[in-house]
């Protein structure tokens, strides 16, 4: 093996090494854009591997995560333009949220444990009723803890844009969210 | 300002995204309206929600061995690379690497020694014992999934360390290294802060692993067993999780390793 190439798998190597910090990260990302986890799962897999093929592209030091977050997304978008096949769920019913008032209850027995995957179900499936231009930035500031300004770089829209669709999308998950979100605002106001 | 324009900088506000005379319209309008105070509240309980919710996702063991199996990611390698994570670099600690190199040595023989002696999960110990004594040196790492990756890839995928997250204890993952026993690969993530030491051990096996002076508790909650034992002052707590088994070793009392691995413990 020559020095460069040896330098190249070497960086190669520091690139995937540094990718799978994030793969949790990536997965969630993943997760709701994708229709099941099983594609989920396929998205994150294509996205390491088209990251690795252009990892000399990858500028060490700066942003790994907003780097491959951003040829997640890209790979999504191409992939649903071609297939349609992770095409979200848009229809229009409502979830049921009745259960979410219950988790309120301090008590973390068994019950609550219960209810709170409940609440995890309820999320995915408001999330995913959400039309995709205002989910995408919802799940990147609230969900991977992403500045305006990267996620503005991750969809290639200007940031304004970004504050607006957050604005918009954070207010249908809080109408689909009512029950909880009015029984939770009680709490605070009580206090 | 209306409320209408207002609803786009309590986003940016909840975000803490919001600065300078935007800032400043928003808050001296929010003192006036109460129904702009509670979206506030709303939206900050909508962004709390969806982070809580993220904090519990995460990736499937499955996908995780599919990406480390995968050579278009991890081209096949030539020689044992991650033996590079066992021991110092030598650009790094020359004086370490020596030392970490007499080790190799030693630790196999030690191990091999006793190993028709004692069962895999007793001798295992001996790394523990050798680290506190200061006579095992690790590449450390400030990044704990760091030590994940590196112990899952150097078994191929196969298996994975059971990464407990110990924050609660004040315990965070700082190095790993792989001890073989008996022809057994066993995975070791070194846990250390304000809580103290804690080593988790992961390998393939059985509960015929658990030394056969080991007090066993059963816990009908998780319907799980846990085999508790001690050596040299190390206390140790062993339980299966499928295929794999860990061992959780640490000089903190028993019963709080014990109930520690029982919180920990995910039933097959």
């Amino acid at each position: 093996m020559t020095r460069e190439r040896k330098a190249g798998s070497a960086r190669q190597d520091a690139v995937a090494n540094e990718a799978m910090i994030h793969l949790d990260h990536l997965y969630r990302v993943a997760f709701h854009l994708a229709k099941d986890p099983a594609d989920a799962e396929d998205l994150v897999q294509e996205t390491f591997v088209r990251a690795l093929a252009a990892h000399e592209q990858f500028d060490p030091g700066t942003n790994m995560k907003a780097w491959l977050t951003k040829i997640l997304h890209n790979f999504f978008f191409d992939h649903y333009r071609r297939s349609k096949r992770w095409v979200s769920e848009e229809d229009g019913t409502q979830p049921e949220s009745e259960n979410w008032r219950r988790l309120t209850d301090p008590n973390q027995g068994p019950e609550s444990q219960v209810l709170r995957k409940e609440l995890d179900e309820q999320i995915t499936q408001v999330l995913r009723k959400i039309p995709e231009e205002f989910r995408a930035p919802i799940v990147l500031v609230d969900m991977g803890d992403f500045s305006y300004e990267e996620v503005a770089s991750i969809l290639s829209c200007p940031v304004g844009t970004i504050r607006s669709r957050l604005s918009r999308g954070r207010k249908l998950m809080q109408q689909n969210l009512k029950t909880y979100v009015g029984s939770e605002s009680r709490k605070v106001a009580q206090k | 300002m209306t409320c209408q324009e207002a609803q786009e900088l309590i986003t940016a506000l909840v975000d803490r995204e919001l600065v300078g005379s935007e800032r400043g319209l928003l808050e001296s309008h929010l003192q006036d309206c109460p129904s702009c105070r509670l979206a506030v509240e709303h939206e900050r309980l909508v962004k709390q929600t969806l982070r809580e919710r993220a904090e519990r996702i995460q990736a499937p063991a499955g996908l995780r061995a599919r990406l480390l199996s995968d050579r278009r990611i991890f081209p096949e390698k030539t020689g044992t690379r991650w033996q590079d994570y066992l021991w110092p670099k030598a650009h790094l600690a020359r004086p370490a690497l020596a030392a970490a190199l007499l080790l190799a040595i030693v630790l196999p023989a030690v191990f091999f020694f006793k190993a028709g002696k004692e069962p895999v999960a007793t001798t295992a110990l001996e790394s523990y014992d050798l680290f506190r004594k200061g006579a095992l040196s690790v590449h450390r790492t400030e990044n704990p999934n760091e030590v994940v990756e590196q112990l899952t890839r150097a078994v191929g995928g196969h298996f994975h360390p059971m990464g407990y997250d110990l924050a609660a204890m004040q315990l965070q993952p700082v190095a790993g290294f792989v001890q073989e026993i008996q022809g057994r690969k066993i995975l070791v993530a070194i846990y250390q802060g304000q809580g103290g030491t804690l080593f988790c051990y992961t390998f393939f096996g059985s509960e015929e692993d658990a030394p056969g002076n080991a007090a066993r508790f059963y816990d009908p909650a998780k319907k799980m067993n846990f085999y508790a034992f001690s050596r040299g002052g190390l206390n140790a707590v062993l339980h299966r999780e499928g295929e794999i088994i860990c061992v959780l070793a640490s000089e903190m009392p028993m019963d709080e390793l014990l109930a520690l691995a029982r919180s920990k413990a995910r039933p097959s």
